[in-house]
This record gives C-alpha cells, structure tokens and sequence, in this order.
C-alpha cells in the first residue's frame, strides 16, 4: 500500500452568513512535499486553510490527517494532529521574549518558569537552524524576525504539515530566497508543507504541485514541472486575460507636483522619507517600489498634509505648499487615497453608508450647520453608475459590500472632486484579477484627462506594465527613477534592498529633478 | 455532538424586539420565584410596582411627579453619555460631572439666588453647571488625547473624587460653607426652595408638570437633529466608525473629541442643575445613580436618542414601582428594584448576543481526535 | 495614652482595615491578567461578604464562611465569565450591572434575615475565635512593630499569602505565563493551543473568589453588625483603583495596600495621633477626613495620568487585550 496523504480534504465546505466562502472542496498533501495553494484574493485558500487551523470549522465535510477520519475543533486539536500555521497576521504576543512567545504552547513546560527555558529555546532555535535570540522581545523585531519566531514556534510544538498563509509578502527578494532555503530544507527532514500564494513565480520556484481554487471552488491540482504561469493564470483566473495592462503614452507636460529634499519623521519619531527628490509630470503615472514599511505611508501622508513635512519643498504648479492643512492641499486638486491592509481603516468610514461616504471630504463646503444628503445621494449614484459598483442601494453601509466595490467607492469619490494629481497606495491590494483591471482602467482615463498620479503599488510586474516610471524607496531614502519599460525586476529588487542606488547614474541630472521644473518659478517671478 | 457560534446577518427589528421583551420577561418570572419562595404574591407584586402604587390611590398625581424627577436626571444623562459613546470614548464619569454640575448649581442659587429673579437665577444656573461639568470632562478627554491616557479609568476615578468633595461640604461646618443651613449645629444642606424653583405648569387637573420635563423632551429632540442632520453630528459619526478616516478626510479629529466629550459633559450638567432646581437642596445622594445607570440606559438603547427615552422610563418605573410596592409588600425589601434590573440586563445583554450570533449545533463529526 | 500604644495601635489598623483592599485587589488583578475588565468588585465583595457571613455563621465555622465567601464571589465570576466571555456582552456594562445586582442581592438577602433573625456574630465562638488575632511568635515580641504587623487574625495572614501566592504564580509558573498570553494577545494563545475560554473563566472564577473572601473579611470586621451601609462601603471602587496603582502586579499591591490604607486609617486615627503627639503631628486634626477618603482616587488618577505621559513600552502591566472580548471568528 503506498503511503496516506499527509492531509486529506473531502467535499469541504463552508459559507459565511449567505457567503459560501468554500464549496465543496478536495484536495490532498503527500508527505514530504511542498504544495502551493494558488488563488486571488477572495478565492477561499485562508478560509480553507484555517479550518486546518482550528479557526474555523466546516460546515461539511471530511478532513483525513494520515489516512485517519479527524475533527479539528479548535486550534488545540489542529496542534495535537501535527498541524502548524503560520498566520499571514502573526499571531505573537509583543511584550514577551521571542522564547516564551514559543514556551506558552509547550506541552510539558513543567509548572515552575525556570531560566533555562532561554537555553532549550536557543537550542531548539540552532537545531533548527535559525538564528534568532531568545530573549530578544517580539516589539523589537523586524518583520522578518517575527516570521522566524513563528516558523520556529511551528517547528517547536513538533508539526509535520507546515501552512503558511502568503509568508513573502512582507519581504525583501533576499529574504523570501532565504525563506524558501528553510522550506527546502524542512522538507528534505520529511515536513509536508502548504504554502498559500498569490505570485506565480513563487509558485513555480518552491512547489512540487500546485492546488488552484477559484471563487471557493476547487479547480485542479497539478504537477508544477508540468505546467507553466500562463496555464495557471489560466485556471486561477477561469478564462484567458490580457495580461497586458494598458499603458497610454501621452504628450509631457511640465511637472504638476515637485519635492525637493523631502523629510518626513514616522510615529516613532524615526526618518521615514530622507532627503528624497522627485516629480510627477501630467499624463503619467509615476510609481513608487520598496519593501513595506520603506516610507510610502509617511510619504503619501505628507502629500495629503496629513503629517508635517520635517525639511524640503513641496511644490504643486509652481506654489510651495508645505504646511498647508490637508483641507487646502485637497482643495488645491491633489487628492489621496490609501488602502490600508485591513482595507477599510483609512479613506472610509465602514459603518455608514456610500452617501455619507461621499460626504466625507466635502461635507463642510456647504453654508449653515447641517450635511446636504442629498448631494451625497447623487455623487453616490453617480459612482454606482460610472463605475459599475454593485450595491443593493446608496444607503448601505460600505462594509456590507465586496472588497472591490469598496475600492471603487473609494476611487470613485477621490476622482469626482476633479484632482489633478491623484496619489493612491495600493488600490488593487486584495482585489481579484478583474477587480484589478477595472482599478487600474480607472487610472488610465485619469490619465489621458491629464492628471498626474503617484502609484504606490506592491506588485513589480503590475507596476512596469502600468507605470510609466518607478521610483523606488529603501528605507526611506531615494534609490533612483527608472522607466518602467526599461527596467528589469532584478534591478528594482536590488534597489529596493538597498543593493543598487542609481541617483546619480547620470551625471548631469541627479534622479527625480525635473529639468523644466517649476522650482524658483514663483520666487523668480517676484524677483523679476 | 458539538456547539458552535457563527455570526448572524442582520435581524429584522420585530424579532429583536421579540428577543428583548422575552428577556424582560424571563426576568420577571426569576423575580417571580423569589418573590413566591418569600411567600408574596408575584402577579399583585408586579401589579403594584407597574402602576407605581397610582391604583386606587387619590394622589396618583404626585406619584407621576415624583416619576418625572427622577426620569428627567436619567435620561438627559444617558443622552449625554450617548454622544461620547458614540465616538467610542468610554465617559464612565456621568456622576462625577454631574455631581460638579449640582455643586456649581447650588452655589449660583445660594449665592446668586437671594438678589436676583427667579429666571435669571435658573439660566444661570444651568449655565454654571454646564460650565463646569463641562470642563471636569473636557479635562478627561484632553489627557486622552494629548497623552493617550485610559479614560475609561480616569473618569472612574474622577467619579469619587467629586463626590468627596461634595460630601465635604456637606459635612464640614465653618464659617466659609454657604451650602449649609447656618442655623442648625448638625452639618445639613442649606435649601434655597423659597426663591429658586423651576416653574411647574398645571394641564387641568392637579397634574403639574414641570418644565423641566418640556426642557428635556426639547434637548433629546435636538440631540437627535444634531446627530443625524448637522455636520458636526456626522464628524462624530465618521470618528467614531474610524478615527484614521476622518483625519485623512481632513478633521480635527482631537477637536471633535475635545468638542463632543465637553458637550456631553455639559448635558450631564445640565441634568444636574435640572436636579439642583427642582429639588431646591443639595444631598450627598444627589445623583441619584444616573451616572451608573445612564451607561446601562444608553447602551442598552444602543445609542440611540429614542430608544434611550423609552429604556429610561422603563428603568425609572422599575425603581419608582419598587419602592411604591415595598410599602405594601413589607416582606420584600426596595432592593428587590435593583436585583430585578440586574436580572433584566443580565438576560437582554444574553438576548443581545442571539441577536447577534447564530448557534449552530452539529451532531455528526464525533469521531476522536487522532 | 502612651505614645508607642497610639502608633502601634495605628500600625494594627492599617492592617486590619485595609486587608479587605488586598483581596480585592489581587481577585482583579487575576481577573484582568486574564484581559477582562470587571467594574462590578464592589457587587461581588458584597455578595461574598453576605453569603460568607450567614453560611459561616450557620455553620459555626469560620472555614465555611470562608469558603462561602469564596463561591458566592466566585458564581458571580461564573456570571460575568458565561456573559462576557461565551455571550460576548460588553465588559463594562456587565460589570456595573453585576454591582448593581450584587449590592442588591445583598440588601435583599440581609434585610429579609434582619427580619426574620439576623445571626450575631456574637453567639458564634468558632468564628469569634477564628477571627482573633494570632502572634507569631518572635516576631510579634519587637517593640512597635511586633505588635502593629505582626499579631493579626488569620485572615490577614491569609490575604498576604494569597498575594505573594499569586504573584509567583503569575510571574514564575507556566500557568501564569499562558494566562498572561491570554490577556496580552488571545488570537495568539488560542493559536498554540491555550484554551482561551477556559483560562478565562477559570482566572475570571478564582479571582472574583477572592474578592468574596475579601468581603467576608469586612463583614467579620464590621462585627457582623448589619445596617443601612453597606459593609463594603466603596472598597470594590478603591480595588480597582490599587489595581492600576500596582500596576497590575500582585506582590506591589501589597505595598499599595498599605499605601492606600495608612491614608485610610488617618482618617480614622488622626485625631488620635495628633493628640498623642500635639507638636509633630497636631495640624493632622485640621485636615478634612474627606481628603483621605479621595487620597487613593487622586493618587490612582495622577499614576494613571503619569504612566499615560511616559508611554514606556513594556514598562505598564496594563494587559493590551483588557476589556477587549476575543471571537475566534472574527475577521
């Protein structure tokens, strides 16, 4: 008899409310492999997983672990059978040692916390082979470090099936190769492991076989040798997309919002931006790479007047307009919109309604003491029409609606006030394919309408199809401005890293100064 | 077998209703057995305690007077209270601002009282009142937002402080307390009644209603305007939903909580000069406990303006009844009153989450765990 | 009176007296480490302090009291655990009800007795002498201090052990570290495999337990005479106060104990001090007892005012998840 599945998923599903998140789902792990589950956002694979986990609990259905029929009702029981997850959330506690954060699920930890648990951790930590300090405090690591911890935290508690639910997406190049380097070698120790995604190239890197869900549906499961990305786009998207994404070239016009020299503090009081230079010109799209936590937020903050600007110059159409209130910097036609990993936490008030939503910038422009609704109710219903939202009425609550409807409601208010310089942070993030591409069609009639945007995106190859240049950030600081049809993504990735800085890869125009450029006009002006 | 909880989509209002008034009634039935195992008579009990004692009785008049003063307090407290919680500021300090409030009333009408009209007297009153409540929970909010500081804790805190002071006053004799009667040598309030009152209007009968209650149906209305219609009540609802939002959308967002808490904190001041006025004295037990039971009120209305007028008047009955019923039930003491209105709670806030989520039973999956 | 008498005599009823806050305190410490937070102590004590009195009595046994005291206190935990942690109602709001219910339970129960025949704590020799104060040997025979700290009733020496008991067994057990996890971050304890409920209820059970038998103290102290105030008189409120004041740690709220109580007892003793010693302490006469009474509030709002500016990480032993219900499923 050949060997049990690892893991063994039977006609699993499970529906939320009315939202059946997975229908009907089989699919098996063998031992000793790497599985990638493929999927958009929104396709189940996190659901399915944590039913795995213990979080949840399907509504039917038979899960095998080793051949043998189990019931995972809580966390405790996914433990007990073997089963680890890494959340895409940690899951740690920030005031405790990264040991203890691994002592609290230890099955015989003895009564009495003694001292030497530091040293069973380190151990545990070198056998494993990580490096990683045990008594350093989970608030002081970097993202990275907490991955690790977590990892080991799996590994600790004896797991043979290892999930891990989109790992790479907080990394830097170097830091998913060497993640991956611990995945192959845990599977070489006969580990089984799932490895949730979304990035085909991963897929194709890590995996031995690839399981696609599609809309909470299980589609196929296929030997990765034996396919290629356009087939698995194929299956994950349901019918063959354009991969390519639009990109209008459109006449140059002088640079609509310059900054020079910027620097901005995070909360911490931490350089977040450092000294950087840039420009966006109208009619085009200028995007801005980096590893998360580089700066973008701060830097689309400052913008919106939302967060002082420390030193340097903004200029918008030849005006300084630093230190104005976020008000007059949104009267002034620049307009910002982020989306923030929980998706509804800036930009939207989730429990009221679109029309209150629409309100929200211009609510205070009207005479006397009360909010004009009906105003509201006919930009709502302009947005709903123009761009496609689907909505039972303009007076639902936005959190009632899908992930994509809510990133239009979004957009759809940022363009209604006319901007000339759009700056958005994300405005695909967890959307799906189609989603995306209505997003990003979006931009470009922006665009040709003249308007100058500033996309802060995550994924490369969207950015080169869609950008036309990419600046990127590293810590804060300016690595370069390249074109986007131009560059390679090795090269944005060394720059991101830091690895690679082109400021000065010209020797008679530094990155990100324009050489029309608006600075001094009105000082000049006045001189004159 | 295994019990599960899933979240529910929304529940059309009528079912909801029908989980709350069950509650209320399994409440009932508890206290009912109570009520039998000491030997009292549930139905006749809870008769008596629903009419408040006004069957048969020749000055049921008065009995719906006296309900009103305690309602009036109440109820503009819990509204008060509903405009902080609203923007998820936990203001558990009702009764220390109230209890500043009812200081800074009585000291206008025995300092002021004396010289000055009746209106003018009122007016300032409440304006005093309002000021100073005011600024003992704008100080709160301030601390909040400058520094973070739990507020939830610090109003608790500011809560005792406010009433030692009053019980200062009330029990320190000396030459400089006005707030006490100079001609008796035991410490005891001083009353201002002969020359500050708030007016009363006759409707026909012997029914006097006091314009206090007009006053406070008039500032529910305009709560409820001002949250639903003006745009300061929509600041405090985008805040209150996601504090990153309305600053990205360009609010003051520490302005709009410094604001709305200072006018929360004055409404409760208001309550307390609406108190002070009628009551012509001042009283350590001033408060009545509309502090506490103004954040049940309110949160069991689920903030809203109307709803918390209706569970006010409820709960007042449930305390006025209770004490009209002892006198006639001698067997059961008034604090049944307080042990009913836990029980009630008890069961809505467990109705609250039927309403909220679903139970799901499965029978099948019993097989053991590896 | 002779000197060392009156400050001996002061130093005994610091103790004496406040002892009840100890329990207090450590019930919600244990209640909140646990990331809930329970307004209703004061409801609890009272309930406690009721049931403990009438069992013990009836029992004629101070170790019945005791336990009494404990699982009345204890079933009112149960009550808040079933509400706020399987039931996901609000903590604050439960809380105050819980008050309101437990004051009231308490002058219900108490009043009805007090008609049908109130039990004198009098008439009852094992609880009497249960409560006496015991030497310990040597140590009670140091002037002064022997006779102010170390010659107290049991239930004293009962709450301190409790203190330092909890506090090991929050700092240097596995136990205490998990139910720390627990009230730290839940999502992440239920992901290796704690279980988050039952740690709830079960810390949620015990603390409110000892809260029950910090109630049962006051009534003893009270000499189980019943009246129109309440025997816990506030004490639940100056509980939750001394939590933040010790930082949520047990063995500080010992001191804080003793802190909040030398203030109490001034109120009560002052006088008497400032006779014993006109020159030094005379001007203690002058000061109103209602300043003494608002000392620990004060105190407690300017630490929480403090702790709040210096913002230092890892420093507070404020739980991050108190008051925060946990839902696995949630989203």
């Amino acid at each position: 008899m050949s060997q049990p599945y690892a893991i063994e998923l039977k006609g699993i599903t499970k529906a939320f409310g009315s939202v059946v998140a997975n229908k009907n789902i089989s699919l098996n792990v063998k031992q000793g492999e790497i599985l990638a589950l493929l999927g958009e956002n929104g396709s189940g694979k996190t659901t399915l997983m944590n039913m795995l986990s213990g979080i949840y609990k399907p509504d039917s259905g038979e899960i095998f672990v080793e051949g043998k029929p189990v019931s995972i009702n809580s966390p405790e029981d996914s433990k007990r059978l073997g089963i680890g997850m890494v959340h895409q959330h940690f899951k740690l506690v920030d005031v405790f040692s990264a040991a203890d954060n691994i002592w609290i699920g230890r099955e015989k930890a003895g009564l009495r916390l003694k001292k030497n648990r530091f040293a069973l951790v380190e151990e545990m930590i070198q056998r494993f082979g990580f490096d990683l300090d045990p008594a350093k405090k989970v608030y002081n690591m970097s993202v990275s470090e907490k991955q690790t911890l977590e990892i080991i935290k799996v590994l600790s508690y004896g797991a043979k099936t290892i999930i891990l639910d989109e790992p790479t997406a907080v990394l830097t190049v170097q830091e998913i190769d060497k993640l991956f380097g611990v995945l192959r070698r845990m599977k070489a120790e006969g580990h089984s492991i799932i490895i949730i995604t979304h990035k085909l190239n991963e897929v194709m890197d890590i995996s031995d076989r690839v399981a696609i869900l599609r809309k909470g549906e299980y589609i196929t499961t296929v030997d990765t040798r034996e396919t290629n990305e356009q087939e698995l786009t194929e299956w994950m998207v349901g019918r063959k997309v354009d991969l390519n994404i639009d990109r209008p070239v459109m006449e140059k016009t002088r640079p609509l919002l310059e900054l020079r020299d910027v620097t901005i503090r995070n909360d911490e009081g931490a350089l977040a931006i450092d000294g950087v230079n840039f420009y966006i010109r109208g009619g085009e799209i200028l995007g801005v790479a980096g590893i998360a936590g580089c700066g973008q937020k701060e830097l689309c903050e400052a913008i919106a007047g939302l967060r002082p600007i420390e030193k340097g110059q903004m200029i918008h159409k030849g005006d300084n307009i630093v230190g104005l209130p976020p008000k007059a910097i949104h009267e002034k036609g620049i307009s910002m919109s982020f989306i923030p990993e929980d998706r509804l936490g800036m930009g939207l008030a989730p429990s009221l309604s679109i029309t209150d939503n629409m309100l929200l910038k211009n609510y205070a422009d009207t005479k006397g003491p009360f909010v004009n609704r009906k105003q509201g109710r006919a930009d709502a219903e302009n947005v709903i029409q123009e761009l496609d939202v689907v909505t039972p009425s303009t007076e639902t609550p936005v959190r009632r609606l899908s992930g994509g409807n809510v990133q239009k409601v979004l957009l759809g208010r940022e363009i209604k006030a006319g901007p000339n310089v759009i700056v958005t942070a994300y405005p695909v993030r967890g959307l799906d394919i189609n989603s995306s591409y209505a997003i990003y069609n979006i931009l470009n009639r922006q665009k040709q309408a003249g308007v100058g945007i500033l996309f802060v995106g995550e994924d490369l190859d969207v950015m080169m199809a869609l950008c036309d240049k990419i600046m990127v950030l590293c810590h804060g600081r300016l690595m370069g401005v390249v074109h986007a049809h131009k560059t390679t993504k090795e090269e944005l990735g060394l720059m991101m890293t830091g690895a690679l800085d082109l400021t000065d890869k010209y020797e008679d125009k530094p990155a990100g100064i324009a050489k029309d450029t608006r600075f001094g006009e009105k000082e000049g002006e006045e001189e004159a | 077998m295994h019990i599960h909880i899933v979240k529910r989509d929304k529940l059309p209002l009528w079912k909801k209703c029908c989980f709350y008034l069950a509650a209320v009634l399994a409440a009932l039935v508890l206290g009912g057995v109570v009520l039998l195992s000491i030997g009292v008579n549930p139905l006749e009990y809870y008769t008596r305690m629903f009419t408040m004692g006004t069957m048969g009785n020749p000055i049921a008049y008065r009995v719906f007077e006296n309900y009103l003063k305690d309602f009036v307090p109440l109820v503009l407290t819990s509204v008060a209270l509903s405009l902080a919680f609203k923007m998820r500021f936990w203001n558990i300090g009702g009764e220390g601002q109230f209890i500043m409030g009812a200081i800074s009333a009585a000291f206008v009408a025995l300092k002021l009282g004396p010289s000055l009209p009746n209106a003018v007297t009122l007016l300032l009153m409440c304006l005093a009142a309002m000021v100073v409540a005011g600024l003992y929970g704008l100080l709160v909010a301030a601390l909040k937002v400058r520094f973070g500081t739990n507020e939830t804790l610090l109003t608790l805190m500011l809560n005792y402080v406010a009433l030692y002071v009053l019980i200062f006053l009330g029990e320190t004799k000396a030459d400089w307390n006005f707030f006490l009667r100079e001609d008796s040598v035991r410490p005891v309030f001083a009353s201002f009644s002969d020359w500050v009152k708030f007016p009363a209007f006759s409707l026909g009968g012997r029914f006097t209603l006091n314009i206090c209650v007009i006053l406070t149906v008039v500032v529910g209305l305009l709560v409820y305007l001002y949250l639903k219609k003006t745009k300061q009540g929509y600041e405090i609802a985008v805040v209150g939903d996601s504090a990153g939002t309305a600053r990205y959308a360009g609010m003051k967002v520490n302005r709009i909580v410094l604001r709305t808490v200072f006018l929360s904190a004055c409404l409760i001041g208001l309550a307390a000069a609406f108190k002070v006025g009628t009551a012509g004295i001042l009283s350590t037990a001033i408060t009545n406990d509309v502090g506490w039971t103004g954040i049940i009120v309110a949160w069991l209305a689920q903030l809203n303006t109307v709803a918390i007028f209706l569970v006010a008047a409820l709960i007042c009955v449930l305390h006025n009844g209770s004490v009209a019923a002892a006198a006639t039930f001698s067997r059961v003491d008034s604090s049944f009153a307080n042990m009913l209105q836990g029980a009630i709670l008890f069961l809505v806030l467990a109705a609250d989450f039927f309403i909220r989520f679903r139970v799901v039973i499965t029978k099948k999956g019993g097989r053991d765990n590896g | 009176m002779d000197k060392l008498a009156v400050l001996t005599a002061f130093l005994h009823s610091i103790v004496v007296y406040n002892i009840p806050l100890l329990y207090g305190t450590v019930g919600e410490i244990t209640v909140e480490k646990s990331g809930s937070l329970n307004l209703g102590v004061e409801g609890i004590m009272a309930a406690g302090a009721i049931f403990g009195y009438i069992f013990g009595c009836y029992a004629n046994s101070l170790l019945v009291g005791i336990l009494a005291g404990f699982a009345a206190g204890a079933l009112c935990g149960l009550l808040f655990a079933l509400l706020t942690v399987t039931l996901q109602a609000n903590q604050n709001i439960t809380g105050l009800t819980l008050t309101t219910f437990g004051l009231g339970l308490y002058f219900f129960v108490g009043n009805s007795l007090k008609a049908s025949g109130w039990p004198v704590m009098n008439d009852f020799a094992n609880i009497k002498e249960g409560f006496a104060d015991l030497s310990i040997p040597l140590l009670s025979d140091i002037p002064l201090l022997g006779k102010g700290l170390f010659s107290h009733n049991i239930l004293v020496y009962l709450g301190i052990v409790i203190a330092i008991g909890m506090w090991w067994y929050l700092n240097k057990t596995s136990l205490g570290l998990r139910l720390r996890a627990v009230g730290e971050n839940p999502a992440a304890a239920d992901s290796v495999g704690i279980n988050v409920n039952r740690s709830k209820y079960l810390h949620i059970c015990l603390g409110c337990g000892i809260m029950g038998i910090g109630g049962y103290y006051m009534g003893l102290n009270m000499g189980g005479s019943f009246n129109s105030s309440c025997w816990i008189n506030g004490y639940g409120w100056i509980a939750v106060a001394l939590v933040i004041f010790a930082n949520w740690n047990t063995a500080l709220a010992i001191v804080g104990t003793f802190v909040f109580g030398f203030f109490n007892t001034l109120r009560v003793s002052g006088s008497s001090l400032a006779a014993a010693f006109p020159g030094a302490l005379g001007w203690l006469a002058s000061i109103p007892t209602q300043l003494y009474q608002a000392l620990p509030f004060i105190i407690t709002a300017i630490v929480l005012i403090i702790t709040s500016i210096r913002n230092k990480r890892g420093s507070s032993g404020l739980p991050a998840a108190l008051g925060l219900n946990y839902y696995r499923e949630d989203r």
